[in-house]
Order: C-alpha cells, then structure tokens, then sequence
C-alpha cells in the first residue's frame, strides 16, 4: 500500500469518523492565505530533519532514476556507465537487429497495455463491488457500521503476500476450485499462474483500497436529504443517481486513484499468481534490475511509467477543479 | 481425506448466493413484520440490490484469508491435503532460525524507522507553519511523495540510490528507506490532532508566561498524544509489512520477514507459509483493534 490519497474535507472540522477507517481524510496542504501565528510551535529548522530523510530517501532516489536512463549500460552485468545516450529509450519503440537496422518493436509497448487494461478493470469491478458496499455500510445503524468498517479494515491491514498467497491456495491444481469441480465430475482447470489469477489478485487486495474513501464520504451522510426527495416524488434510483452518486465522488475519484496507481505498477500479483505468464510493467522493471540486468532501460521505463501517473494525477486534478470538487493528496 | 474440507469450503461458498438471496426477501417483508421495529427513516435507507452485492463483497474479502488460517491448522505435510487438526505446525514454524531471524530483523526496522520518523514528524508539525505558505507546502509535498510514487519505481531507484553513493545493500539502507516511507504516514494523524486543537490551549499557555520548552512538555506534546500513537502504529504496520522496496535493499544476514515469506511462497504453498500467513493476519486484526479503540476513547472524550 503505497499510495494514500484522501479526498479534502473541510480542514476546520476533521470528523472523528474518519479515524474509524485508520484512514485520515483531511488535506494536507491547505491552501491558506495567511496562517494563523500560533504560539509555542518550533521555529522553522524543525522542518530540517524530516526534509533530509525525504530528500536522501525520496527525491534523490527519482532524480538518480532519471538520470540513469539517460546512461550507457556496462559491456555485462547491471549498473551503468556515465556515458551520455538515448539508447534505453530508443530501445523502448524500436528493436535493433545485428546488422544495424531498427525497426517499431511493439513489445514493451503492448506490456504497458496490458498493464493498463489490467488496472483499469481491477479499477472498474473494484467500484462495481465498493460502492455498494460502502453505501450499505454506510446505512446502517451506527453500531453495526463500526462493526462493518473494522471488517472492511481487517484486510485493508493484511499483508499484501498474504492476501495475494490465500488466491494460490484457492486456484492452486489441489485447491479448493479444483477440488470442488472434481466432486462434480468436472475436468481439472488450470487456474493459477494465468492472467486471469493475476487479474483477480489485483482485485482482492485493492477492494479496500475503494471501499473506505467511498464510505468515508457517505458516512456522514444526512438521510433527510433522501427523505426530502422521497417526499417530493423520487424513486430510490432517482436518489442514488441524484442525490448519494454526487456526494460520493471526491470518495469515488481517491478511490480510483487508490486502486488505478498501485495496480498498474503492480508486482507481487503477476508475479505470484501470473506466474511467468502474466508481464506487467511492474516486473518488467524489477527484471530489469534483477536477472536481464539492463539498469539504463529499467530506469527509462520508470521514468515512462512516472510520466504516465503524473499526467493521469494532472488530469484528476483539472477536473476536480472544474467541477469544483476537492481532491486532495493526503493520507 | 479431502471431503470434509471441500464440504466445508463449498458450503461457505455456496453460503453467498444462499444469504444474498435471504436478504431481499427480509427486505421486503420488514414492513410487515418489523421485528425491532425500525424507526421510518432508516426502511428509506434501504436500497434495493445493494444488499446482496454489500454482503458477497464482505463474503469475497473474507473466504481467502479463513481458507488459509484453517490450512495453517493442517496436521498434513502439504499445504492442502487435509489430514486432521493439529497446530504442529506452529511449532514447526516457531523453531525455524531463518523465520525467527527474519522476524527479529523487521522488529529492528519497524522499530528504528518508526521512533525516527515519528519524532521527525512530531518536529515538522510544529514548525512547517513558521515557513510561508508556498514553502509549506513544498515541503509537505517532498514529504509525500513516496505516497504517489508506484513502490516498484521507488524500490529500483532506491537501489540505484544507495549505489551510486556507496551505501551497499543491508541494515542501514533498509532502515533509512523505511524511515522514509514511514513518514507521510507517521506525520498525517500528528498534523490532523494538531489542526484539530486549534489555537486556544496555545494562547492560554503564553498568557500564562509559559515558554516554548514548557509549552511542548506539559501542553503541546500531552496533547499530540492520540497522533502521535496512531502516526506510530501506521509508520510500524506500514514498515512491518513493507515488502517491494526492502526487498530490492535486502542483503543476507538483513532478510526482513516479507522478502523471506516471499521467498517461500515462490516455493510453493506450504503449512508454513499457511502458519506465518495466520500470524499476520492476527497481526492485522490486533492493529484494527488498537486504532478502532483508541479512535472510540477519542470520540467518547470529545462528546
């Protein structure tokens, strides 16, 4: 779980709600004209420590990433040479072949695509299943909706290998499928180490990841509204369309940002459950650092796929203030 | 040998649909029967078919992981030949260095990068405020960012990092990585506790002549408290279970817990893997307890 992203509610009031999910809701940056002088705080230097820690760990490690894909790669073995090139990113389109010729080499290219598709169906059945879930929760009793958020949070909190291992069992040639359909006569099914596996992987473990900032902004939800618009002749799916589908989107957009990112720079779930079978962009990039060993291309696909995420965060952020929605990074 | 769990399995499973079904009708007849009589408003906040998908959905997250912690309770030697209850296993698991090592070295990190990332925090909280609103909001940025990088990104730029500045792979770099990652989520609930107290105990306390040293001792720091324990449960659960970046820092001898489960999940399912899986998902439901409880005792004290 890498990436938290929370939808801005009012910074003045933090409701205490929020904390149910372990996942604080309140912006980060607020953008305040003035801030209020409070006394007591510490002077500025304060800020020193954390910022070394980010900067050695954080924001050296990206600047380091781009410039290596601008760099040769040794005769044999990982690492790289200060040699200025574009090479790793030529590679990227187009294939060279022994006598010098290049051609458009679609390879990378398509694993992107996957990677994408992947992503964006994990993002859509996730929504499919989370809004409704988070709505139900969300109308229940008080009580019962605690309940509902801790059981929600359970695997929220559970390792990731874990939630990925439980699919091994469950798709594995002995596992329960399997032997399930063999009780019934069925032929054995290749399930695991399919792109399907990997697909449904990814769907598990990011579930989550969408529930809790939809129910998060429908849990403090006022029924009135609902009971106004029944009175006034609305039908239930009137009311969902009109009235709960608008108060949930800055729930539904962190959400989908929770689920879309981490999701398509996935790699334990292809890994694990693709088995060899299922490249995404993910382990293409940790293959490039581990067994293949070209650094320089590894670090231009990184770059590539930073780029990718940075535009889609961009776009997220040009809408939300066209619609005047408030989306904010945050935890 | 296998049918009593297949019995078991299917009837969960096939318990889905079962319970889905069950729902509508209930729905349905609640206003005839109204056993607890619910009040008029809460019948309006039911939604036809949202029951059934909420319900699979609950059922969907939670099948896995029990499938997993009944194998971990397997007497067999395969992870999912059933052959009787036993908690061999356990024993088995609990006498194995490697896991035991592994263990003690994600402690060491989790507890290294919490302490220095909360109280890294807990500084700049108190002082991102003294810088102007643009560099607060830089800064604040820097600090987040490992929230929005994809972890395999910033796992091989991590490598790359500590290559080019000499530092080889092990202990310190797994610990300074963590210390970073662990921030943002160290330093979010400090900051919101702090929003949230807004100004007056502040301008209390210097009426009252305190200074900045007395202030943070017996007014800012008691205060922080409910931030800064859940800042510190995050950071430690994030650190604990972190597995794409420590994985690419890891070095033998500094196999932190995750990269070693890794390493015996690629292997295969196995009744050790089942057990480790099992701790940490109790591991998993004691965190949700502890911050569940606490968020409770705050709401309670606040109302």
């Amino acid at each position: 779980m890498s990436l938290h992203l929370g939808t801005g509610t009012a910074p003045e009031a933090p409701t205490v709600r929020d904390d149910r999910t372990g996942v604080n809701l309140v912006p980060l940056a607020t953008k305040r004209k003035k801030q209020p002088k409070v006394p007591g705080r510490f002077p500025w230097i304060a800020v020193i420590p954390a910022l070394i820690v980010a900067a050695l760990f954080t924001i050296g490690p990206l600047v380091i990433i781009v410039i290596f894909s601008f760099m040769s790669r040794p005769p044999t073995g990982g690492g790289i040479i200060y040699e200025f090139t574009l090479e790793p990113y030529v590679n990227f389109l187009f294939q060279s072949d022994f006598l010098g010729n290049t051609a458009f080499d679609p390879r990378y290219l398509s694993v992107f695509g996957d990677s994408l598709w992947q992503a964006a169906v994990t993002t859509i059945v996730c929504l499919i299943l989370a809004f409704p879930i988070a709505l139900w929760i969300a109308t229940r009793p008080e009580k019962k909706q605690n309940l509902l958020v801790m059981l929600i949070t359970v695997p929220f909190w559970t390792n990731l290998l874990v939630r990925t291992y439980a699919w091994m069992l469950i798709l594995n040639d002995n596992g329960i499928v399997n032997t399930g359909a063999a009780a019934f006569g069925l032929p054995q099914m290749d399930l695991l180490y399919t792109p399907m596996a990997s697909q449904l992987g990814l769907i598990y473990t990011f579930l989550p990841f969408m529930v809790l900032p939809i129910y998060a902004s429908l849990a403090g939800f006022d029924f009135r509204l609902a009971e106004a618009a029944y009175d006034l002749g609305a039908r239930k799916s009137t009311v969902i369309r009109r009235i709960i589908l608008p108060l949930a989107t800055p729930g539904i957009i962190s959400g989908i940002l929770l689920v879309f990112m981490p999701a398509f720079g996935s790699y334990v779930q292809p890994v694990l459950l693709g088995g060899g079978k299922v490249l995404l962009i993910g382990n293409l990039i940790a293959s490039q650092f581990g067994d293949s060993r070209n650094w320089p291309f590894g670090a231009a696909l990184s770059v590539i796929t930073l780029v990718l995420l940075m535009v889609a965060l961009i776009a997220i952020a040009l809408y939300s203030r066209k619609s005047g929605k408030k989306v904010e990074i945050s935890l | 040998m296998t049918a009593p769990t297949t019995s078991s399995g299917s009837a969960e499973t096939t318990g889905v649909p079962g319970a889905a079904a069950a729902v509508p009708s209930t729905a349905a007849a609640q206003p005839v029967t109204q056993p607890r009589k619910p009040p008029r408003a809460l019948r309006l906040r039911d939604f036809p078919g949202i029951a059934p998908i909420a319900i699979f959905g609950v059922v969907f997250l939670y099948v896995p992981i029990l499938i997993t912690t009944i194998y971990a309770f397997n007497d067999g030697d395969s992870a999912l030949i059933w052959k009787g209850f036993s908690v061999r296993w356990f024993g088995e698991v609990a006498q194995n260095a490697n896991l035991l090592s592994s263990v003690w070295v994600s402690l060491q990190i989790a507890v290294v990068a919490t302490i220095v990332a909360t109280v890294f925090s807990i500084l700049f909280a108190l002082s991102v405020e003294r810088l102007r609103a643009k560099g607060s909001a830089i800064a604040t940025a820097i600090l987040t960012a490992p929230l929005v990088i994809p972890e395999i990104v910033l796992a091989v730029a991590t490598l790359g990092f500590i290559r080019m500045i000499g530092l080889p792979p092990g202990m310190t770099a797994l610990m300074l990585a963590h210390t970073s990652f662990c921030i943002p989520f160290a330093l979010m609930p400090i900051r919101a506790r702090l929003r949230s107290l807004g100004t007056t105990y502040f301008e209390a306390a210097t009426d009252l002549g305190a200074n900045t040293w007395q202030m943070f001792r017996r007014i800012t720091l008691p205060l922080l408290v409910p931030g800064i324990i859940s800042g510190a449960i995050l950071a430690f659960v994030i650190s604990l279970d972190d597995f794409i970046i420590s994985n690419f820092l890891s070095a033998s001898g500094a196999t932190p817990l995750p990269v070693f489960l890794f390493s015996l999940i690629r292997r295969g399912a196995s009744p050790a893997v089942n057990v480790i899986a099992t701790m940490l998902l109790v591991l998993a439901i004691v965190v949700t307890l502890i911050t569940f409880w606490q968020s409770q005792r705050r709401s309670k004290q606040h109302a």
